[in-house]
């Protein structure tokens, strides 16, 4: 095909492909306004650093709450884990380079600082992952899964929240068009007024986010896909991906979680294994060997 | 057309990786330098956020570098390109090249943290500023895979 020019397309494309490079390295705050206007998602827009440092405030503010104080904390202080912390931390990391080296497009695979995992010393069933790879999971759903790769399954879950973006796109649309401002403004010292509204800006988007990961929860469809990616994200680190359900049935039977917490944020643990029984079929199941079973009995034993 | 073009023009854009002799920039605060081109095994030394590697070959997503260490590293640690990062994620950096590190010293900044500090002095950073030093050792990983006949 030709343009009305007579020139093949591929000059045509290679050329608009050049304007657009070309403008691109013209940077300005007016091109880049005029290029994020379109969407104004949280997601899309802000970087790895600005997604760390919403999370690292997130996991301070709840980390520094009396009901979320968390296991072998004196470890950490000293700048190692405790032996169950860090059996929970090396399960983690296996899944966290399972979805970078498998990280599609648009994930968020590396956060900046590395991923890090705390035990909450709760034993209700819950969960949480903060964006910046800060996840934190409470005793009482460690205790639940009867295996390593059951346990597997709760952090792949919470490590696709964190690669989907989950807890950076519950920010607010609202509440981002102030920081795009202050952020295209910005060039090189924020005046009072700019550190003012863009401080503002990050504790309401903390609210978004305590808001989606403790009180009110994703959106139904959010935990599907969060459940459809970590069992891939566990499958593909070489663990048995019927884990999943089972550790599903066992929540199932206790209640959904209890009241609160868990059970309000997330669907019903029967509707979650009807939407993910489908999606185990796709994978082979694999026999869980005797030294992870073991391992995995000795880490959790002093919970 | 439009779809001829719009395929040209994303495949173009998408699929221009560096090539052997390109420099890439460490954008993560830290990583793993490793001796074979996966995440899980032993490390052939550490680089940081900041630091220029140059690029000696390319296998999928992992670059084979040279600089401070030499070995693989993953693309997703790294900024394509020469750009000045300042050591601390947000700070201000020098010139930029690309609208993602020219973003990064805008936004959510340690300026605008340690303004929420002042703010709220009964939070405590000690938690996670204690919690984030902590790292795991590929070479132990990769015991504690073989150890559970993981993959």
């Amino acid at each position: 095909m030709k343009s009305p020019a007579g020139k093949p397309t591929t000059k045509l494309a290679l050329l608009m492909l050049a304007m657009t490079l070309s403008c691109k390295a013209q940077l300005t705050p007016e091109s880049l306004s005029k290029s994020w206007h379109a969407y104004q998602d949280a997601k899309k827009d802000l970087t790895p650093e600005n997604e760390y440092y919403v999370g690292r405030s997130v996991a301070t503010n709840l980390l520094s709450r009396a009901s979320y104080k968390y296991i072998e904390a004196d470890a950490f202080k000293t700048g190692e884990l405790g032996p169950t912390t860090a059996y929970v931390n090396a399960v983690g990391n296996v899944l966290a380079a399972a979805a970078m080296e498998n990280h599609r497009k648009d994930d968020r695979p590396s956060p900046i600082a590395g991923w890090h995992f705390v035990i909450i010393d709760d034993d209700t069933i819950n969960a949480f992952a903060a964006s910046g790879g800060f996840i934190m999971v409470n005793k009482g759903l460690v205790k639940a899964a009867k295996t390593e790769d059951e346990l597997a399954a709760v952090l792949a879950h919470e490590v696709a929240h964190t690669v989907r973006g989950h807890a950076i796109g519950s920010i607010k649309k609202a509440r981002m068009a102030g920081v795009y401002k202050e952020m295209l403004n910005n060039t090189v010292q924020l005046d009072e007024a700019q550190l003012g509204n863009l401080t503002k800006a990050f504790e309401g988007a903390m609210d978004d986010m305590i808001d989606s990961m403790v009180v009110k929860g994703y959106s139904r469809d959010t935990e599907f896909e969060a459940d459809k990616v970590g069992l891939k994200i566990m499958a593909d680190a070489g663990y048995d991906p019927r884990a999943f359900i089972k550790l599903l049935e066992t929540l199932e039977a206790q209640g959904g979680g209890g009241k609160g917490g868990f059970s309000a944020t997330h669907p019903s643990a029967k509707d979650r294994i009807k939407k993910l029984e489908p999606e185990v079929a796709k994978y082979d199941g694999k026999k869980i060997p005797k030294a992870r079973k073991e391992r995995f009995a000795a880490a959790i034993e002093s919970l | 057309m439009r779809y001829a073009l719009l395929i040209l023009f994303v495949s173009a854009v998408v699929f221009a990786a560096p090539k052997a002799g390109d420099t890439v920039t460490i954008r993560v605060l830290s990583a793993k330098v490793m001796k074979t081109p996966k995440f899980i095994g032993s490390s052939a030394g550490s680089v940081s956020r900041g630091d220029q590697l140059t690029v000696k070959e390319v296998q999928g997503d992992w670059y084979r570098v040279e600089g401070t260490a030499a070995g693989w590293i993953h693309k997703t640690n790294v900024t394509e390109g020469k750009v000045t990062l300042s050591s601390t994620p947000g700070g201000q950096g020098g010139k930029v090249n690309q609208d993602e590190v020219e973003l990064a010293g805008r936004g959510f900044t340690p300026e605008v943290e340690k303004k929420y500090r002042e703010k709220n002095p009964n939070l405590d950073f000690a938690h996670v500023d204690a919690i984030e030093k902590t790292t795991i050792d590929p070479a132990e990983l990769e015991a504690f895979v073989t150890e559970g006949k993981l993959q």
